[in-house]
């Protein structure tokens, strides 16, 4: 019997793909891929989550960093398939929502979860885990503004022509800002198209992120904006002049959910990452950098810190999350008209 | 032979074509806000594409932006192609390479030097700033002369690699004997030069136009939020409105007047220069 190159070549291939497919399906066993921002959010998630919570139960976590549009693209293609690159997807309530309805998403057991009995009960989903959460404010300059605006409707004085910014990706928040300041309500954003076109003629700045943004806020370029009360915290810390307001035309919630893909690879590595998500000491941690609350119960912040970033009780109180419902049949209305009208 | 093409053959096949041919189905498809999209053989999406004003005043300024930067690049780069082709010192390789240069830094990097350079907050206005020449920053950045500028930096290699390679192929003798029948350096630059040298305007200028046409991270970064392009606004039905019905159209458009313009162009571009060559051997 003669041995041919193409027959060896062949046995090669064969012993090779023997003996490193139970090292893939080892490896695969012992990991867990996390779709995340990167930035702070994603080096926070690692300090806190990675490395001193999951990593030593023996997981190894990989982080799959992006924004959260191109993540939710990648989910929506992946769908169909059996199986998934992400084992745990970090987006915000509106997204989550979407990508929930898109079937993407597993329903979670939070039976599995040993911190579930922690987590504030209305922020909690059937699909998801509640991991931080702040509310939309309006930041403003007191060196410029001096005296404090009260709502989203102070964004139309004539006398700050030219000094309102918005951050292009906050296009939906921006829209709801501009809803409310022209009598709209969470379930109909119609009067932003009146608003929105009545800032565009008082020159408004539109920045393509929101760190171009807060460039424009540190340069004194733009004086007020629509904002998340822990990303001003975060600009505040930065030296950036700025104060904030809760507006008294509502107060919008946004909150940042982790999920489980229906076609994750590594479910149980997934729930225990989903647990070290809501341990207090990693939501503690979040909320000294990043200035969002915590979503369990049992999370006591330090009080300076509270006192910066919480709500008061009555506007607690007034906390509303979006209409998801709403925001899911409106999304493309509102990018278009954004897109179209107001930025075109 | 026919057999050596197999490889790249298979690998555009799997890579680019299949994927085409999935994407010109979901083209087809219907968009619908709760399921993302829902089976249907319908051009409603080709027909919203063409009939709003907005896409088609998008789609105007890809082609005015991509003809004024393929222009703007075979004018700055015909000299130095006529140049670097010409050289005859032992630092040709090196000056290839200084062309090549902007080439070894992503787009994406290369844009995030100019909003170092030229922001609001950037080194020339607080440089200007500084010394006191002006009272507030210039608009640098944000409009479609950066975008422009910002192009050209990006694709100018490619015109002035492409230009040389042709312009090399053509001997010197014909310049010179052009030259002592009398014929200034323009005219010889106009009637003997240029015309030898239009395949190879003809092959830059669409290598160019392709990749100014399908401008992405300049148009965004350089441009600004109220820049559009069509790359980008592909990118916003995909990516941000979860259209991808719509998003596959305006895909297919770019895709289908980028390919109709450039064949069109270096045919038209081929036609002369075979005229040129039938009129010079008669």
């Amino acid at each position: 019997m003669s041995i041919t190159r193409r027959a060896t070549l062949a046995g090669a291939a064969f012993a090779a793909a023997a003996a490193g497919l139970p090292g893939l399906g080892r490896a695969q066993g012992r990991q867990v891929v996390v779709g995340t921002w990167g930035g702070d959010y994603g080096e926070l998630l690692r300090q806190n989550i990675d490395l001193p919570l999951v990593q030593p139960q023996g997981i190894e976590v990989l982080q799959d960093v992006a924004v959260a549009d191109p993540r939710k693209a990648k989910m929506l293609a992946e769908r169909q398939a059996r199986r998934g690159s992400l084992d745990v997807s970090c987006l915000s309530d509106t997204d989550m929502h979407m990508m929930n309805q898109q079937s993407t998403l597993d329903t979670i057991n939070f039976g599995r979860l040993s911190r579930a009995g922690a987590i504030v009960p209305t922020l909690r989903k059937p699909y998801a885990i509640p991991h931080i959460y702040s509310t939309l404010v309006l930041l403003y300059n007191p060196d410029k503004v001096t005296t404090p605006p009260t709502g989203y409707a102070d964004m139309l004085d004539p006398k700050y022509r030219g000094r309102i910014g918005f951050s292009d990706i906050l296009y939906s928040t921006n829209t709801f800002a501009a809803a409310m300041a022209g009598g709209g309500t969470f379930s109909d954003y119609s009067p932003a198209r009146r608003t929105l076109m009545e800032l565009r003629s008082l020159d408004a700045k539109i920045y393509p992120s929101n760190e171009a943004l807060a460039t424009a806020l540190k340069g004194e370029e733009v004086w007020m904006t629509p904002m998340w009360l822990a990303r001003g915290y975060m600009w505040q810390k930065a030296g950036i002049p700025l104060r904030h307001v809760v507006p008294k035309e509502g107060v919008y919630a946004i909150l940042f959910e982790a999920a489980i893909p229906r076609n994750a690879r590594n479910k149980d590595n997934a729930y225990a990452y989903l647990d070290a998500m809501l341990k207090p000491e990693a939501q503690i941690a979040f909320a000294d950098r990043m200035g969002y609350l915590p979503t369990v119960t049992d999370a006591r912040l330090p009080a300076e810190i509270a006192g910066a970033i919480s709500l008061s009780e009555a506007d607690q109180a007034r906390l509303r999350s979006p209409d998801y419902d709403y925001l899911l049949r409106s999304h493309a209305e509102i990018l278009d008209f954004w897109n179209k009208q107001f930025k075109g | 032979m026919a057999a050596l093409v197999l490889p790249a053959g298979i690998l555009v096949a799997l890579l680019l074509v299949a994927p085409m041919v999935l994407l010109f189905r979901i083209s087809l498809n219907e968009f619908s806000p709760t399921q993302m999209m829902v089976e249907a053989t319908t051009a409603a999406n080709y027909l919203r594409a063409v009939g709003d004003p907005y896409y088609r005043s998008v789609l105007l300024t890809t082609l005015a932006v991509a003809l004024g930067s393929t222009l703007l690049a075979l004018t700055l780069g015909f000299p130095a192609a006529y140049w670097l082709a010409r050289m005859q010192s032992r630092w040709k390789s090196l000056a290839t390479i200084v062309v090549l240069f902007p080439l070894l830094v992503g787009n994406v990097v290369r844009a995030a030097g100019w909003l170092a350079l030229l922001g609001n907050g950037g080194a020339i206005n607080a440089t200007l700033l500084g010394i006191g020449v002006i009272a507030a920053p210039l608009p640098l950045i944000y409009n479609t002369g950066a975008v422009v500028a910002g192009i050209v930096a990006v694709v100018l290699p490619y015109m002035v690699l492409t230009l040389a390679a042709v312009i090399e192929g053509i001997p010197r003798q014909v310049e010179e004997a052009a030259s002592n029948m009398g014929a200034k350096p323009f005219t010889v630059f106009r009637r003997v030069v240029l015309p030898l040298a239009l395949p190879g305007v003809a092959a830059g200028s669409v290598l160019v136009f392709v990749l100014c046409m399908n401008t992405y991270a300049t148009a965004v970064l350089l441009g600004g939020p109220r820049f559009k392009m069509m790359a980008p606004a592909v990118y916003d039905q995909f990516v941000r409105g979860n259209n991808w019905p719509f998003g596959a159209a305006l895909a297919f458009i770019l895709l289908t007047i980028t390919l109709v313009l450039t064949v069109f162009g270096s045919a038209a571009l081929g036609r002369r220069y075979r005229r040129r060559l039938a009129e010079e051997t008669t």
